[in-house]
């Protein structure tokens, strides 16, 4: 087991603010997209004092999670509280500098308790239905005070929710980490390799949701452009990310659109 | 639903309007009924929703019914704001993010936020007024702003942006770098193909949690059968 010692405590609870915060952009507040992988995991990342375990985790779960819609009555994966959970996971047990294989212990864990993250999701919506009854009290009018108060009590149980899941999540992350050393050598392989082929199912993601082709011809567009400029050329990656919009958009046009 | 926080952003118009604390009860009252659509564009509806409590208010059109136009509105605008904003738009500014992280850019958070919040923002300020100044006309709101054309254009950068950072694998992040003795285009394409089995995965109904949880168990069974 490890030493939850004063300092991992304090760690803990940063994370568990941390998630609650920034999980209240996610429906509650403002919907700034603060909330969404690629900002919560570089932004937890960064105040727990490792910023790069955040980029890494951020982008993966950006590309996987961002065609989740919340459309309807479906309840999508609670990305932002996996986001910061799995940051902070990695944070905190690799002492601010995670190998990837720690990076991909974390997410590994984090993902497994996506089950859970939506079902805190579907008691707080249904919770949430009965908040205006509440608001319009016993006379069937309701005052200025009432619904404020209810508005801003909402606002507390989202907090709540967030903050309770990343208090639980974190510290039991912690644990197994702490076992990762004895892992043996072919685990932290396996680890590394989830990692690095993430993006792809990332990619896998998003084409399925934008596009009804497995061999869209905007992506094959963007493909080529991208090995043209950056494996031919030696362009740096994001000067060719504006030939493969431009790509984009003439593919577009070439439509009729 | 959202019935709370719309009676809660209007409780600033029905003060100004309804001097008489009974009457604005019944106003909010009014708002407190059933209400869903997608967020940025409940702005809209609250433009014209606060047009019509003045119309009615000044006696300007005493049978204005607010909750009508919300009614009315509530279900195009939600479809009409889900398919741009959550379906087009966030992957957009989601993808450019992400590229930029993958080349190796910390301020890709930062890119993130401007370009997304600089439109956000932008036309959530710009669609109350919209639905102030015309009443709640939808029609012409879709007049000034193709969405639909807007959130194709979106789907389809979205789409070339992907593709550009299959095809860019080899100049990625050494955090996202993939190893492997294949020259550079080879793992380019075996990049895209990985991609592309994974979608036919997907669309035969796996989720990308399962699909995840499988991916460990392959790299665990590589790992344990000595191939990497």
């Amino acid at each position: 087991m490890p030493t939850f010692d004063l300092h991992t405590v304090q760690q803990v609870l940063a994370a568990a603010c941390i998630g609650g915060l920034i999980g209240l952009d996610r429906t509650a507040l403002g919907q700034f997209m603060i909330s969404q992988p690629v900002v919560a995991g570089p932004l937890t990342g960064w105040l727990l004092g490792d910023l790069e375990a955040g980029l890494i985790i951020g982008g993966i779960l950006e590309l996987l999670w961002v065609m989740d819609l919340p459309i309807g009555t479906f309840v999508p994966a609670d990305s932002t509280v996996t986001t910061v959970a799995a940051t902070a996971i990695a944070s905190i047990g690799g002492g601010g500098h995670a190998e990837l294989a720690v990076v991909g212990l974390s997410l590994l864990m984090t993902v497994l308790m996506v089950p859970v993250t939506m079902f805190a999701d579907h008691l707080m919506r249904q919770r949430n239905r009965q908040i205006p009854e509440l608001a319009l009290g016993k006379t069937g009018r309701p005052t200025e005070r009432s619904v404020t108060v209810w508005h801003l009590a909402g606002l507390i149980a989202f907090f709540l929710k967030s903050f309770l899941l990343c208090l639980g999540i974190v510290p039991a992350g912690l644990v197994v980490l702490s076992w990762f050393p004895q892992a043996p050598e072919s685990f932290h392989h396996a680890m590394i390799l989830f990692v690095m082929l993430l993006p792809f199912l990332g990619a896998a993601a998003m084409v399925r949701r934008l596009s009804v082709s497995n061999r869209d011809r905007m992506l094959l567009i963007g493909f080529l452009i991208g090995v043209v400029c950056v494996q031919l050329l030696r362009l740096p990656v994001l000067a060719a990310v504006p030939f493969a919009a431009a790509g984009g958009w003439l593919g577009v046009r070439s439509r009729g659109a | 639903m959202q019935s709370l926080g719309f009676s809660f952003a209007l409780i600033p118009v029905l003060r100004r309007l309804y001097p008489d604390r009974e009457e604005r009860s019944a106003r909010m009252a009014e708002h407190m009924e059933y209400f869903n659509t997608q967020p940025y564009f409940a702005s809209f509806v609250l433009g014209a929703a606060a047009r019509r409590e003045e119309d009615r208010a000044t006696g300007r059109d005493p049978g204005a019914d607010p909750a009508e136009v919300k009614k009315t509105l509530m279900a195009p605008l939600g479809a009409l704001g889900d398919s741009f904003f959550w379906g087009a738009f966030k992957p957009l500014a989601g993808v450019v993010a992400v590229v930029a992280l993958m080349a190796g850019a910390w301020w890709a958070p930062l890119l993130y936020l401007v370009l997304y919040n600089a439109v956000h923002i932008g036309l959530r300020a710009t669609l109350v007024f919209a639905g102030y100044a015309t009443g709640g006309d939808a029609v012409a709101l879709m007049a000034r702003y193709n969405f639909t054309r807007m959130a194709r254009v979106c789907k389809a950068l979205s789409l070339a942006i992907i593709g550009c950072m299959l095809g860019s694998v080899t100049a990625w992040d050494q955090g996202f770098m993939p190893f492997g003795p294949l020259p550079g285009i080879l793992l380019g394409a075996a990049g895209l193909a990985a991609a592309m089995g994974m979608t036919v995965l997907l669309r035969a109904g796996a989720s990308p949690v399962k699909l995840m949880l499988g991916l460990a168990a392959l790299c665990l069974g590589l790992a344990l059968g000595g191939i990497i």
